[in-house]
């Protein structure tokens, strides 16, 4: 460690990858925080666990007793502890909006998101067929969209920059974008043949949507564009993974030049540039990762998408969460056949990188976490969540501290952090073990005590 | 290394292998022993006894959970190694969750669960603050799914401020009873000097009289013979002239002996408890002004101290035993009835009665017997509770007057508090006590109507035994008829005073069967005007005429026998005795073994 800092002042290594040597050390140490108490105020399951993503600090849950609330993760309440040690750092709600709340939900929330752009807005997606956005200062409802059914996640694109559009996945077939700017719903996508479990935005566009509904099947949206310009499928898939950066491809060339040899896709490289002009005006020619079997008709995406194509799924089974890495080149999906799959986005292909899930939740949506740079995905499984290695599906910690099915995690980059929200009512921090632990335990100190 | 681990396995399950309700403390410390100075065992030990856990079979599981508990308050890496796997060994033991519930046999299932809990909150409450895993589990199963914990430590809590508020009542009734006191002192004090001076000025007279009596004898008995006497005997006479030097009770000073008896014993039953009392109270009581609560206190321990010097100067004057007086009284009773009874034998006929009047006396001093002070002893028998005032039972009339009117009460504690309106503390024994029905509230408090309504008191009616006298007839077979009719006996006629003989008294000397006719028709007529006044008088006094009536019947009867004693002896010294005895014998006939009794009992007679 202090050889690593020496090496940075020396000019050794660079700032970024000393950043990025002491973050992915961290991480690898998360373990369940002793020191940082979540006092959960729910009385029900926690489906939704959120942290700003301006300030890093605000923690925001949303859970079954139609409770949401908010959390100071930087500054503990209060401190508990024995004697001058009061190690013990809690953090109690700064405020809740629950079923007394005058325009509270109803039913449970399944989804609490905040505004990305700042803090002030926060919105929730409930069983009550409601989503509702709130001020956070005065802790009032601002607005709210009725929708046709059930709620069951929402959710805001980090990098828009020209739309405020809340995509709201819902009991019903129809995936809607709720403007805020104007209190309506701005497009209606239909394309599921069921109730849409989860939808994502895309981080590197701002217009591209995912969405994994109960039929299996994982959308993807242009919401300049009519219709879903991509569906899924598992059956195509894609040995290894394309080199997120060419630079960097060398120890993946290998894969890549084996994946090329068996002629299952076209060359990926080649693609890269084209990509960049997709995302940038979204014309008719770019589609993305078109399947070669699909040449002839690849320049028709809507309405005349081919039936087959159209049928395709992603899991045997409900898609229950997606997650799409930081760089917006990977898609992350956990189904109910207690499947988690990496997607190419580029290609859309199915990477085959076999995670070692045991089992996932079935009948919930779950939310899934992931390192900044991609290398771990925390998943919810059961009553644990387990880390992922993303590229190797190996299982890396498992984290056990709820005593029932974890809903959903979310992993705090700035702190390196990990919360998990559970059935069992609470909000556990897992952060990085202590480097120095030099701080005084108190009178009661946690020592061996033979008596004989 | 290997061998060793294999050690510890072996002794976890030899431990675990038994169906001991607890494991054997010497494969424990085996254990223990083992594990203590090797990482590597402990992490062997931990591995097996979670794996034990696993098994099927409640037993085990219980013994298992024991064991870890024992390792888990004592290592450290135990501690983090178990803990990992916490909610692994909590569904294990606790078997909270519902598709893994506890394995076999359901008694011991039960106890594993029980002990699990209590095991996870001992934890808690030890280690919590250094295990979040702790917390979470003890959370969990405190508020997720609302286990009963056995909540030592709020247990405590809770009968710490029990008690602390049980205190605070306390004082607060001290607090009441001191003001209480307060107000009460100075009439307490008057009450008390009242006694006390009574006491004193009964003492006083008592020693009075007998101070003259006494003193020259004990003087000049002091200096003689001290030299010569061995110590014990010394120690003897000593105690002898102590003895002597007690004032005793005699007829002359009864009534103030009476009275001090009464004096005495408010003293010792009221005032002096009340005095305790207040003391106790004193002592515990805390007031903001302690000057004022140790005045009192000093004084209430002069006045104790006074009282008993008081008791003692009683108690060795001799007059402070009730239970014997009582005792003596009926001792008397008895002694008087028997007399009655006794009168057979005509030659005697004077010896009761004055055995009695000796004893009345006490026999110390010579003194003549009062008639009118029987009287009084019999007064002061009845009203024996009413506290008669020193030695003057006849000045005030109007008091005693009163006194006869007032009702007689049994002696009972309740007299303490008569008239007071206090509350009571119920269970205020001194003693804690713990009930078996359940905890006790030691602050109830009895309402001081409640404790009025609990000393009322129910006084049944007892219905004064009316002694119906024999017929005491002469029976022909000799002795007395011993029926006991009221009016009639069905054999005799009407039932009148008889002598010893059976003769009727109210006759004149020759009881002849003439006029027998005529003296039934006065006795009944006598009977009927008697009858009537009766009916109105006091059963006392029935008594009392009775006896009267009795006595006369025998004064009449030592006549008639004095008479014939004389006249025998005339008739003997002149020889004509059998004519003489016929005629007595012709006058009457059928008293003949009376007769022949009196005649046996003569000699004795005349040689007196």
């Amino acid at each position: 460690m202090w050889r690593e800092i020496r090496d940075r002042e020396a000019g050794k290594t660079s700032p970024n990858s000393f950043k990025n040597r002491v973050n992915s050390f961290r991480i690898s140490n998360l373990q369940l925080s002793n020191h940082k108490d979540i006092v959960s105020p729910h009385r029900g399951s926690v489906n939704s666990l959120q942290v700003d993503l301006t300030e890093g600090r605000y923690l925001l849950s949303g859970a079954s007793d139609a409770s949401a609330s908010v959390f100071d993760i930087q500054r503990a309440t209060d401190f508990e502890g024995v004697g001058e040690g009061a190690s013990i750092a809690k953090h109690r709600s700064l405020f809740s909006i629950d079923k007394q709340h005058q325009n509270g939900h109803k039913f449970a929330i399944t989804s609490a998101i905040w505004y990305p752009i700042d803090t002030g807005l926060f919105v929730t997606g409930s069983y009550d067929h409601y989503i509702k956005v709130w001020d956070t200062n005065s802790t009032q409802m601002v607005m709210n969209f009725k929708m046709p059914g059930k709620v069951y996640r929402t959710a805001m694109s980090p990098v828009a920059t020209t739309h405020m559009l809340i995509a709201a996945g819902t009991e019903d077939v129809q995936v809607r974008l709720c403007d805020i700017a104007s209190g309506a719903f701005a497009h209606t996508l239909s394309g599921h043949r069921d109730g849409v479990m989860t939808v994502e935005w895309s981080t590197s566009s701002e217009w591209i949507l995912v969405t994994g509904g109960c039929d299996g099947a994982i959308r993807f949206w242009d919401i300049r564009r009519a219709g879903c310009f991509r569906v899924l499928d598992q059956s195509q898939s894609q040995l290894g993974r394309r080199p997120p950066v060419p630079a960097r491809s060398a120890m993946n060339k290998v894969i890549t030049s084996k994946a090329l040899s068996k002629g299952q896709n076209i060359s990926v490289k080649p693609r890269v540039p084209q990509k960049k002009s997709a995302s940038g005006n979204g014309v008719k020619h770019s589609p993305l990762g078109q399947i070669p079997a699909k040449g002839p008709i690849k320049q028709r995406l809507h309405p005349g998408m081919l039936s087959s194509q159209d049928r395709a799924t992603a899991h045997y089974g409900a898609v229950t969460g997606l997650k799409t890495t930081e760089d917006g080149m990977h898609l992350l999906s956990a189904g109910s056949d207690s499947r988690m799959r990496l997607w190419d986005v580029e290609s859309g292909c199915n990477t085959l990188v076999n995670f070692e899930t045991a089992r996932l939740q079935t009948s919930k949506p779950i939310q899934l976490a992931t390192t900044q740079d991609s290398t771990l995905v925390f998943v919810p499984c059961m009553t644990s969540v387990k880390a992922f290695d993303v590229w190797s599906g190996k299982t890396h910690v498992t984290f056990r501290g709820h005593y029932e099915y974890v809903n959903c995690c979310w992993f705090s980059s700035q702190d390196q952090e990990l919360y998990t929200g559970g059935n069992d009512r609470q909000i556990l921090v897992w952060s990085p073990a202590r480097l120095i632990s030099d701080e005084d335990e108190g009178p009661a100190e946690d020592q061996d005590n033979w008596s004989d | 290394m290997e061998e060793d681990g294999g050690k510890v396995r072996a002794l976890i399950d030899k431990a675990t292998n038994s169906t001991a309700a607890h494991v054997d403390p010497r494969l424990l410390k085996a254990i223990k022993t083992a594990v203590r100075y090797s990482d590597s065992e402990l992490r062997i030990a931990a591995q097996t006894l979670m794996d034990l856990m696993k098994r099927d079979h409640s037993q085990v599981r219980y013994l298992t959970l024991l064991i870890i508990d024992e390792l888990f308050m004592r290592s450290k890496l135990f501690r983090t190694l178990v803990v990992e796997n916490l909610d692994q060994l909590l569904s294990l033991s606790v078997g909270f969750r519902r598709n893994h519930p506890l394995p076999a046999p359901p008694a011991v299932a039960s106890v594993l669960r029980s002990k699990a809990i209590e095991f996870l909150e001992k934890w808690n409450s030890s280690f919590g603050n250094h295990y979040r895993q702790i917390r979470l589990g003890f959370d969990y199963l405190k508020n997720a799914l609302r286990l009963q914990f056995p909540n030592a430590q709020a247990n405590a809590a809770r009968v710490q401020q029990e008690r602390r508020e049980r205190e605070m009542r306390t004082k607060e009734i001290l607090v009441k009873k001191f003001e209480a006191l307060k107000e009460n002192l100075s009439l307490l004090k008057e009450e008390i000097r009242e006694t006390v001076d009574e006491i004193g000025e009964c003492l006083e007279i008592v020693k009075n009289k007998e101070e003259n009596v006494l003193l020259g004898v004990l003087d000049d008995d002091d200096e003689d013979f001290e030299e010569f006497r061995p110590l014990e005997l010394r120690q003897l006479r000593l105690d002898s002239l102590k003895e002597g030097e007690k004032v005793c009770e005699n007829s002359e000073n009864k009534v103030v002996f009476d009275a001090l008896r009464e004096l005495y014993k408010l003293l010792v039953s009221k005032h002096l408890i009340s005095v305790q009392e207040g003391i106790s109270v004193l002592i515990r009581v805390e007031v903001a002004d302690t000057r004022l609560r140790d005045s009192m206190l000093k004084e209430f321990i002069d006045i104790r101290n006074h009282l008993q010097s008081v008791k003692k100067k009683c108690v060795d004057s001799g007059c402070a035993l009730p239970d014997i007086t009582k005792h003596d009284k009926e001792e008397e009773e008895d002694f008087w009835e028997e007399g009655k009874v006794e009168s057979t034998e005509p030659g005697s006929f004077s010896e009761p009665n004055k055995r009695y009047e000796i004893s009345a006396v006490s026999s110390t001093s010579g003194e003549v017997k009062n008639d009118p002070f029987k009287c009084s002893t019999e007064k002061s028998k009845r009203g024996e509770s009413l506290g008669s005032e020193g030695g003057g039972t006849d000045s005030s009339s109007l008091r005693s007057k009163l006194m006869d009117k007032a009702p007689v009460i049994e002696w009972g504690s309740f007299l303490d508090s008569w008239g007071s309106n206090r509350d009571v503390l119920a269970n205020n024994r001194g003693l804690e006590l713990e009930s078996h029905w359940g905890r006790v509230d030691p602050d109830a408090v009895i309402p001081a109507k409640k404790i009025a309504e609990l000393n009322l008191h129910a006084t049944l009616y007892k219905e004064d035994q009316v002694e119906i006298p024999p017929c005491r007839a002469p029976l022909r077979k000799g002795g007395l008829c011993q029926r006991r009719d009221l009016r009639v006996c069905p054999f005799h006629g009407p039932i009148i005073p008889r002598n010893d003989e059976g003769n009727p008294i109210n006759q004149s000397n020759s009881t002849s069967d003439i006029n027998l006719g005529t003296d039934l028709v006065e006795q009944l007529a006598k009977q009927a005007v008697k009858n009537v006044r009766d009916r109105d008088n006091e059963e006392a006094r029935k008594r009392k005429m009775d006896k009267q009536s009795q006595k006369r019947a025998k004064l009449a009867k030592i006549r008639e026998h004095n008479e014939a004693v004389l006249r025998d002896a005339a008739v003997a010294s002149t020889s004509g005795s059998s004519v003489i005895g016929d005629d007595v014998e012709a006058s009457s006939r059928d008293k003949l073994l009376a007769r022949n009794k009196k005649k046996l009992s003569h000699p004795c007679c005349g040689r007196k």
